[in-house]
C-alpha cells in the first residue's frame, strides 16, 4: 500500500495527502497537517506492525513543517505494562529521594514514509 | 447537493468535507468545526419537527434512577451560553432503525468502498472477512486487556473476560465532525467511522474512551 495521510472525509470518500517530492505539493501537504493538528484532529501514523501483521498506530503530537517529519510519543504503553507486571514489588523505604515524573522523549518519523489516518473532532455519538 | 458540498470544502479548506443534511434527519455538526454556521443555516431548508436546537451543545449525557424507573438527562450549553439539564425522551429501537436507513442518502458506494479498501489494510484477512459477513469484528487490547467488539452502525462494545466468562462494559458512541441525531448513523459513511474507532484504540486508547458517548448495554443507543 502506497505511504500517505488519510483524512477521513464526509463528501469524497477518504483523501489521501501524499508528501510528493514535488516542492509546491510538499509545502501544501506539510501545511495541511499543520493545521489539522492545530484544528484538533488526532493524527494516527502506522509505526511498526504486530505479531499479527496488522499496522499499529502511534498518535503525533506535533509535526515539522520544514523536515516534513511527525513528531510522536516515544513510549509503548503495551511493552510499559508487561515490564511492570515482571518487575518484582518495591518495598517503599524511608527517606528514599523521591523521583519525579520520568519525561516523555519523543520520536521523529519521516512524512514521505509513513501512513496513517486524520480523524477529525468528535461531534458526538 | 453533495457535489457542491465538495466543491466548496476544497475552495474553503475544509480538509474533511461538510457534512451533508438529510431531510427528516436532524444533523448534529460539532460546535468547533468550521463549516457549523453554514450548516447549520442549510438545515434550516430542511427542518421538519425538530425538537433540537443545533447550536445547543450537549455536554453530557447520563442516567438516573428517577421515580422508580430510568431516565435519561442531558446536561446541555443553551445558545444563551448557560449551562442546564433536561430529560430527554425516551428512544425507541424500531425509530432508530428505521431513521438510520434515511442516512444512506448522505453517502455513495464509492466512499464506502475507498474505506473498505482502507480497512482492509487494517485487518487481518479473517477479522476483514467477519466484517465483510456480518457488519462486525473483534480485537484485543493488550494494552488494557480490553476486547473491542467493532460494529458497523452500531456503537462499539467493550468487552472484558475473566474466570466467570466475558462481561460487557458498555458501548462507545463516536461520530467524527457530525452525525444524525437519534439515528447510529454518522455523518462519514459507516466503515470510515469503524476506522475512526480502530486507529483511535490503537493509537490512543485512552483518548478513545474520552472522545466517545458512553451508553450502557442496557441503553436502546447501544444496539443491542
Amino acid at each position: 500500500m502506497e505511504t500517505g495521510l488519510s483524512i477521513l472525509n464526509v463528501s469524497a470518500g477518504d483523501i489521501k495527502l501524499v508528501f510528493d517530492k514535488n516542492t509546491a505539493e510538499r509545502l501544501r501537504a506539510a501545511r495541511i497537517v499543520k493545521d489539522m493538528l492545530r484544528r484538533g484532529y488526532a493524527l494516527l501514523v502506522e509505526t511498526g506492525r504486530d505479531e499479527r501483521n496488522v499496522p499499529t498506530y502511534t498518535r503525533v503530537v506535533d509535526f515539522d513543517e520544514e523536515k516534513c517529519e511527525y513528531i510522536i510519543a516515544d513510549f509503548d504503553s503495551a511493552a510499559a505494562a508487561e515490564a511492570d507486571a515482571k518487575e518484582p514489588a518495591h518495598e517503599p523505604v524511608a527517606n528514599e529521594p523521591r523521583v519525579g515524573k520520568p519525561k516523555r522523549s519523543t520520536k521523529r518519523v519521516p512524512a514521505d514514509s509513513t501512513r496513517g489516518v486524520a480523524v477529525a473532532r468528535v461531534a458526538g455519538g | 447537493m453533495k457535489s457542491l458540498l465538495e466543491s466548496i470544502a476544497d475552495k474553503t479548506n475544509e480538509w474533511a468535507g461538510i457534512p451533508l443534511p438529510v431531510p427528516g434527519l436532524d444533523l448534529h455538526v460539532e460546535p468547533n468545526y468550521p463549516s457549523f454556521e453554514f450548516v447549520t443555516k442549510l438545515q434550516e431548508a430542511y427542518k421538519e419537527d425538530c425538537d433540537y436546537d443545533p447550536r445547543v451543545e450537549v455536554i453530557r449525557q447520563f442516567r438516573i434512577y428517577f421515580r422508580h424507573h430510568w431516565s435519561k438527562v442531558a446536561v446541555y450549553r443553551d445558545v444563551d451560553g448557560k449551562v442546564r439539564k433536561t430529560f430527554l425522551p425516551a428512544a425507541s429501537q424500531i425509530d432508530m432503525l428505521v431513521d438510520t436507513l434515511g442516512a444512506v442518502s448522505a453517502w455513495d458506494y464509492e466512499q464506502e468502498q475507498r474505506a473498505l479498501s482502507l480497512l482492509m489494510d487494517m485487518l487481518t484477512d479473517h477479522a476483514f472477512k467477519c466484517y465483510t459477513m456480518t457488519g462486525s469484528f473483534l480485537e484485543h487490547s493488550k494494552r488494557s486487556g480490553v476486547t473491542y467488539l467493532f460494529r458497523r452502525l452500531r456503537p462499539t462494545i467493550a468487552l472484558r473476560a475473566n474466570d466467570e466468562g466475558v462481561r460487557a462494559l458498555g458501548t462507545l458512541c463516536m461520530h467524527p465532525i457530525a452525525y444524525y441525531r437519534g439515528t447510529w448513523a454518522g455523518a462519514m459513511c459507516p466503515t470510515d467511522d469503524v476506522i475512526a474507532h480502530l486507529v483511535l484504540m490503537r493509537g490512543d486508547e485512552h483518548e478513545f474512551w474520552k472522545r466517545s458517548n458512553q451508553h450502557s448495554i442496557s441503553e436502546v443507543e447501544s444496539g443491542l
